[in-house]
Parts: structure tokens; C-alpha cells; sequence
């Protein structure tokens, strides 16, 4: 793609691509940070995922701030309208995301017991996936590529079929150890918040596919069986 | 059901021996408008001034191929120029109202063309005006001078004129280009509420006034039609990378 002749212009977009390339950095680490808090339950860790929260929304709001004053002077269209619109988008994901990584930490600090570690490791599982996605959409984002988009977006059924199976393990435990049932409530809450983070990440990716391509993705995304609501 | 009101085929124009148009095709839905964009020399304004053969005024100027207007091909010789002009209006950049009264601007093209008495002549002078959104600013002065009014009620006087004779197609050359922003803004309501009742072909140098009241887009360059579609798809994603490049301002 050749240049703006306005170079100021070029220059805009271009920080608004890198702001948001940073926020999904920081998004990613503090996702995988909290499930490394969760296993450590490493108090140090948990109080700067808490803490960093407020960079992410930092970074949300400066998006913002951006994506208004380009449409407000720039008068965006076609890819530069596209950019605009996906950078806005793209860091609402990213906030959520934030958001409920926060929010597994702070229960992380109220679990009275060690995660069991049988549980524990199903649970990092369903993380691991979920961050692939994660990182393979912003991937996606910083180098353009709407195919590598696609393939996080048929990827979801995956997340969400392992946290079903984390889920029913979960209930399981519930029934045989009646004394853990604050914890294990606990960590229904962060597999739940896991699945969304999958569920964010793929709403990114298609947010990617649009930027580059121009139309959506067609079809129904891939979606694993919600075993518990089944029930 | 889509119907065209002009269909383009195979044009070519020559300024003498240069080609300024380049083998156009290209089909004008009735009672949409269409814009042409692209860069100055482009062929833009040439391709709207073969619409009502305005180039005949003008030696050695020629246009080849087929401008079919409601099927009939109006670059053929039999063709009344007059009669062609009184269907197919135009509207200038500068607005050029006659140094004359409001009300004979409108009232001088209507009587080359209709022998009206009085009160029916009374009443299609107010018929343009207020069609052309410019009666309520006129009424009390239809007698002065139409060189007395600001430059944006001069060009809707223009449009009034234009539309006085009933036309089917009106183009419009860059129409808001001399106008401030509230000039500019009527104009083009005005030209969505003309929809209604004409085709409309505009040249404009302005992407966003194009994105604004167009249904579709014609981008040209260097006298070839490069891409024409919806509006919508052409200011989201067009198909060429020299439409991106142009309406995104990478053209250079």
C-alpha cells in the first residue's frame, strides 16, 4: 500500500495500528499471567494483574480518543476507514479481555485451597488454547493476514469444547468433595471466564478478516455444545 | 426493476487529434444519482458534456461510439439539439443566472419550448422555485434581478431553470464547488429530493459530497473508466487498488 499524501495522516494511522499492537500485548501477558498466578497463587502477581487493569483501560480510552479525532478530521474511507473502525473494535475485545483476566486473579487471591493439580492442569489446557488464539489473532492484526484470521475463527469450537470437558470435571468434583464447593464455584467462574477470553479473541479475528478483506466472515462460527446448559 | 435512463457504449472523444475518453461503458440508472470522480483532466467533465452533445458548440471536437438515451442514440446526426438539451439539463460550476428578473430566468427557457398563458407560466416559474428549494428566499422579488442573489440562491435559480423545462436527466458540473458549506448543504438535499423525478449525473471534486448523496461512483483516470459501482461498496471497498488509492488520498 502505497503512502498518504498527507503524510500527517499516515502518521495517525500508523500510531493508532501500534497502540493497539501494544494494548493486545499487554492483554496477552496479563491473560497468561493470571493463569501462572492461579497455579503459583503467587499474591505478588495477582496485586500487578490488578494493578496493570487500569493501563488496559488506559489504552482503551486512548483508542478511542484517536479513532474519534481521525473520523472527526480525516474524514476516513475505504482501508483507512476500515482501520479506523476494527482499531475501536479491536479494543473492546481487548478491554474485556483485560477485564475478566483481572477477574481471575482476584479470585485466584479468595481460593482458600491449592488448586488440585489434575484440575489445575485441564484448566491450563483450556488457557493455553484460548491464548493461542489470542495471540494468533493479534498476530494476524499486526501483519495483515485476514487467512490467519480465519483459522482463529474456526478454531473457537476448540476452547469452547475443552472448557465443557473442564466444566463437567469441575461438577464432578463439586459432587465428591462437598468442602471445596466455595473453590470449586470459584473456578467454574474462571473456565467460564476462559471460554469468553476464547470467545473475545475470535471477535477479534473477525474484526481482522473485515479490516483486510472488507466483508465479514460468512457462515455461523464454529461453536462447541454448552454441555452444562444441555443439562 | 432497474431502468437506465443513458447507456454508454463504446465512447471514445477527441480534443482534435488527442483522445480524451477512452472506450467508456457505462449505464445511468433512472432517478439515481451517479457521480464522476477522479483527478483533474481525468475525462470527468468531457464524458458529462457528451450527455447533451454541449462539445458540438466547440470544432473540432467529436465524440464515436453510442449514447443511448432512453435507447435512442443521441450522437447520431438526426438528433434535434435543442429538443436533446431541453431533456438533458445542465447545471454549471459557477452559477451563470441571465441578467435578467428571477422570474424570466425560469420563464425564458419554458418559452422555447411551451406556449403558456399567464397564470400556467405563473405557475411553473413557482413550480421550479420551490422544487429547487429556493421559493420561500424569492417570492416577494421574482422582479429583481437574479444576479442579486448570493451565490447559493444563484445556483438553485440555475437549478430552478433547469428543471423549469421538465427534464429528464440533469447534470451537474461540480455545482457546490463556488458554494460555502450552507450552500452546499441545500444543494444537496435539494438534489436527493430532485431524485424523485430525474436522473442525476454529477461531477465533483469533492469524494465526500460524491459518498454523501450518490448511489453510485464512477471513478475515472487519465480518460478510462477504472472502476463504477454502488456508492457504498466503492467508499468501503473497491475492487481497484486505484480507486483505494484515489479516495483515500495515496494518489500521486
Amino acid at each position: 500500500m502505497s503512502e498518504h499524501i498527507v503524510s500527517s495522516f499516515e502518521e495517525q494511522l500508523k500510531i493508532l495500528h501500534n497502540t493497539v499492537i501494544k494494548m493486545g500485548a499487554l492483554t496477552e501477558a496479563q491473560f497468561s499471567n493470571s493463569v501462572i498466578a492461579l497455579g503459583k497463587n503467587d499474591e505478588d502477581l495477582i496485586d500487578k494483574i490488578v494493578g496493570k487493569d487500569d493501563r488496559v483501560d488506559e489504552f482503551e480510552k486512548k483508542i478511542e480518543l484517536q479513532v474519534i479525532n481521525l473520523i472527526a478530521l480525516r474524514h476516513p474511507v475505504a482501508n483507512d476507514l476500515r482501520e479506523t473502525v476494527s482499531a475501536m473494535k479491536i479494543s473492546a475485545e481487548l478491554e474485556r479481555i483485560g477485564d475478566l483476566s483481572k477477574n481471575i486473579a482476584k479470585r485466584c487471591k479468595v481460593l482458600k485451597n491449592k488448586v488440585p493439580t489434575e484440575i489445575y492442569k485441564t484448566i491450563q489446557n483450556c488457557a493455553e488454547f484460548a491464548q493461542k488464539n489470542l495471540k494468533l489473532s493479534i498476530d494476524a492484526y499486526t501483519n495483515r493476514k485476514s487467512e490467519a484470521a480465519l483459522d482463529v475463527w474456526k478454531k473457537d469450537k476448540n476452547v469452547d469444547e475443552f472448557v465443557n470437558t473442564l466444566m463437567e470435571d469441575l461438577v464432578t468434583h463439586m459432587k465428591t468433595n462437598k468442602k471445596n464447593l466455595e473453590d470449586d464455584t470459584h473456578l467454574l467462574f474462571i473456565s467460564k471466564n476462559i471460554e469468553r477470553i476464547g470467545d473475545h479473541a475470535t471477535n477479534i479475528a473477525e474484526q481482522v478478516y473485515f479490516l483486510i478483506e472488507g466483508v465479514q466472515i460468512k457462515g455461523q462460527r464454529p461453536k462447541g455444545e454448552d454441555k452444562l446448559q444441555a443439562k | 426493476m432497474k431502468k437506465n435512463a443513458i447507456e454508454i457504449k463504446n465512447l471514445d472523444f477527441f480534443y482534435g487529434k488527442s483522445k480524451a475518453l477512452k472506450n467508456i461503458n457505462l449505464n445511468i440508472e433512472e432517478k439515481k444519482i451517479t457521480a464522476f470522480i477522479g483527478p483533474s483532466g481525468c475525462g470527468k467533465s468531457t464524458l458529462l458534456r457528451t450527455l447533451n452533445r454541449m462539445y458540438d458548440l466547440y470544432p473540432g471536437q467529436k465524440a464515436e461510439g453510442e449514447i443511448n438515451f432512453y435507447g435512442k442514440n443521441i450522437l447520431g446526426a438526426k438528433i434535434d439539439l435543442n429538443l436533446l438539451r431541453s431533456e438533458i439539463g445542465m447545471v454549471f460550476q459557477k452559477p451563470t443566472p441571465f441578467p435578467m428578473s428571477i422570474y424570466d430566468n425560469i420563464a425564458f427557457g419554458v418559452r422555447l419550448y411551451e406556449n403558456l398563458n399567464k397564470k400556467m407560466m405563473d405557475e411553473r416559474v413557482q413550480w421550479a422555485l420551490h422544487k429547487a428549494a429556493i421559493w420561500d428566499e424569492t417570492k416577494d422579488k421574482l422582479n429583481q434581478s437574479g444576479l442579486s442573489l448570493s451565490g447559493g440562491q444563484q445556483q438553485r435559480l440555475c437549478i430552478a431553470r433547469g428543471i423549469a423545462v421538465k427534464p429528464k436527466v440533469l447534470l451537474m458540473d461540480e455545482p457546490t464547488s463556488a458554494l460555502d458549506p450552507i450552500s452546499t448543504n441545500k444543494i444537496e438535499e435539494l438534489t436527493n429530493e430532485l431524485k424523485r423525478d430525474y436522473t442525476i449525473a454529477i461531477v465533483t471534486h469533492n469524494m465526500q459530497q460524491a459518498a454523501r448523496i450518490s448511489d453510485y461512483t464512477a471513478f475515472m483516470y487519465l480518460g478510462e473508466l477504472v472502476e463504477f459501482g454502488e456508492t457504498k461498496k466503492m467508499f468501503l471497498k473497491p475492487e481497484r487498488k486505484e480507486t483505494e488509492n484515489y479516495i483515500t488520498g495515496r494518489f500521486g
